[in-house]
């Protein structure tokens, strides 16, 4: 029940197939998403989730660590970015670098209370913190803008130097956050085959014989929630310069479950590529069972419940059924057809 | 002196918060003993259950049914007797329907549990969203319990006195099931070691359901004892569930008096915050649960729990 499944790979562990056929499809989303009657600003949505669930599922997958307060590093990072372009400097580097670092303190100061608790404790306390953070935000209004949000966040030029790079257009932003996909995919999938992921892993399984084993338990886990919310405070960002606002809904208790619910509907609890999968699944079915339905929610509701009760391990977990069926089948085949062969 | 009669009224709303926190805390606090489930849905069937309410008190609520009409004749206090009697067994079995979703989490890691509820509190709420629409409802409660009385100068609500003594009085109802019956120590032996129970011949799957059954009760009923104070939307579960939490980590998983004392103390720190930074009030629960946690990891009165693996 790890999604330690997929093969290391190959070019030293940095690329494998589930890799560039994710990057190939996200690549070229801007191409032909209108085609297939959906619009550009919801696939740039779709990469910035995908950014955040797999940030969250280091936590969730790897680490065995449910957190019910995610949402409010996501947020963090939209304040961060807009509070740094209003009141710091107008720089596209400098805002999404503050949106990571912000919601990695806050983080890494959350978890220094929370990481030697375990299973319910710990999920009940993420929820206590998260909430706090929800009715700080909405509540602090001179720095928040309260219920109102904060209005106006820019999407700055990417400015590498020699040629800067404008991203008003959901066309541009789109390429610009799939960079950004790119590169923190290749990070956490290096990370995760890394002697640290391994550890992590281990700890999901039996944290006290790690313990017993002589590893700084608490340390692993403090590490495995600071950067869990530093890749939720980058994706805030970019959520808020998508949305050219940060807004506090993001922060509720209802939205840090949703990204619960992409990571485990695709099947985090077994691959890394899960909660991609699962975040595709999350607004593609929003904006289809949305056309019909105003309780659309209702419906992917009941759908995660039979996830739950059903097929813990997602949709990945039916793909890796499903291969692993072929192959039996196909041994079998062999099998079969040896005496044949034989004779 | 004059701080004590500024901070009175707050004080008594606290109080009145705090007891219902205690009640929908206690309710929750069951369930994981037994299930050793977090039942996030909790705070959706407390919604339901003043929804519920709303329909079998007011003629608009829902219930739009011509048979019914001889029964919305009936006064206002009688509809709200009824209510306060039927909703909660209503919602009871919308809590045993949940937990035979939830059987299938039995034994596995709690956090499938977890994300069950979590996908049923989806459910109930957009359900509540599609019966009863987005905007906000309003539960009549009788004459005799509603406006104010002077005491000291100083005017309180009369309901508020009215939801306190309900959930004392529920609060100690519930102490006594607890020692003084065989199902109560069935239910306590049960989260304690419920294989042991089982091993003894009990039969566990009913007593789950009926603790199930019994926690979603409670929380219903104080569903409809906050819906005067609250007011009726479907989000007022988080409101509800989210407090509870805090109670039942604040004052130690699997205490009862840890409960209500926890709750207790989180109502008078609301209450008085509320007195001094109104919109703050909140957060000073989530400020004070971090400081005592801090302080004693297992809570105020926690005892080593069945939880902690």
């Amino acid at each position: 029940m790890t999604p330690a499944a997929e093969s290391r790979g190959f070019a030293g562990g940095w690329l494998s197939l589930p890799m560039l056929a994710a990057f190939a499809l996200f690549g070229t989303l801007p191409l032909w998403i209108e085609r297939v009657g959906l619009y550009r600003y919801l696939g740039v949505e779709i990469l910035i989730w995908c950014i955040f669930a797999l940030g969250f599922n280091l936590l969730l997958g790897y680490t065995g660590l449910p957190s019910f307060g995610h949402g409010a590093y996501f947020g963090i990072g939209a304040y961060a970015i807009g509070l740094t372009q209003f009141h710091l400097v107008a720089n596209l580097w400098v805002g999404l670098l503050a949106a990571t670092l912000a919601a990695a303190a806050v983080g890494g100061g959350v978890a220094l209370f929370i990481s030697h608790r375990r299973g319910i404790y710990f999920a009940l306390m993420t929820i206590a913190f998260g909430q706090m953070f929800f009715f700080i935000a909405s509540k602090w209004t001179s720095v928040t803008g309260g219920e109102d949000g904060l209005l106006n966040i820019q999407r700055l030029p990417a400015d590498l130097g020699l040629v800067a790079f404008d991203l008003t257009s959901n066309l541009a932003l789109s390429y610009f956050v799939f960079a950004t996909f790119v590169g923190v995919t290749a990070l956490l999938w290096r990370l995760v085959h890394s002697p640290f992921g391994k550890v992590l892993r281990a700890i999901k399984q039996n944290e006290t014989r790690m313990a017993y084993l002589g590893y700084r338990v608490f340390v692993y886990k403090w590490a495995s929630f600071t950067l869990s919310c530093a890749v939720a405070g980058l994706a805030g960002g970019l959520f808020a310069m998508a949305q050219n606002g940060a807004y506090v809904q993001v922060m509720s208790l209802q939205w840090s479950g949703v990204v619960v619910l992409m990571a485990l509907v695709g099947g985090g609890l077994v691959s890394f590529w899960g909660p991609v999968v699962g975040t595709v699944i999350y607004f593609v079915a929003r904006d289809l069972l949305g056309a019909y339905t105003e309780s659309w929610l209702l419906w992917f509701g009941l759908m995660f419940m039979l996830v739950v009760m059903f097929k813990p391990e997602g949709v990945a977990g039916l793909g890796q059924d499903a291969v692993a069926r072929l192959g039996a089948r196909r041994r079998a085949r062999a099998i079969a057809l040896q005496p044949a062969a034989g004779e | 002196m004059d701080l004590l009669i500024t901070l009175g009224p707050h004080l008594l709303n606290g109080l009145a918060l705090g007891l219902l926190f205690a009640l929908v805390a206690l309710g929750f606090m069951l369930i994981i003993g037994v299930m050793e489930v977090i039942n996030l849905a909790h705070g959706s069937l407390f919604a339901l259950g003043a929804y519920v309410a709303v329909a079998l008190v007011t003629p608009d609520g829902g219930l739009r049914l011509a048979a019914l009409a001889p029964y919305f004749g009936l006064p206002i206090p009688s509809r709200f007797v009824v209510a306060l009697l039927l909703a909660p067994v209503l919602v009871a079995g919308v809590g045993m329907a949940l937990e035979v979703c939830l059987r299938r989490t039995y034994g596995r890691d709690p956090l499938y549990g977890l994300l069950l509820t979590f996908g049923a509190a989806l459910v109930l709420e957009e359900l509540i969203r599609l019966v009863w629409g987005p905007t906000e409802r309003f539960l009549p409660v009788p004459a005799a319990i509603t406006g104010g009385i002077t005491v000291g100068g100083l005017i309180y609500s009369v309901y508020r006195f009215f939801a306190s003594a309900f959930a004392v009085a529920m609060i100690l109802l519930l102490w006594l099931f607890l020692q003084r019956t065989r199902y109560g120590a069935l239910i306590k032996a049960g989260a304690h070691d419920s294989e042991m129970v089982r091993a003894l011949g009990v039969n566990l799957p009913r007593l789950r359901l009926l603790v199930f059954a019994f926690g979603t009760a409670l929380a219903a009923v104080a569903g409809i004892v906050m819906a005067p104070i609250w007011g009726v939307r479907p989000h007022v579960g988080v409101d509800a569930v989210v407090p509870a939490f805090v109670v039942i980590v604040l004052g130690g998983v699997g205490s009862f008096w840890g409960a209500v004392i926890a709750g207790l103390l989180v109502g008078m720190v609301v209450g008085i915050t509320g007195a001094f930074a109104t919109a703050w009030s909140l957060v000073s629960m989530y400020i004070l649960l971090i400081v005592v946690v801090t302080i004693r990891g297992r809570g105020l009165l926690g005892k080593k729990s069945v939880l902690e693996r």
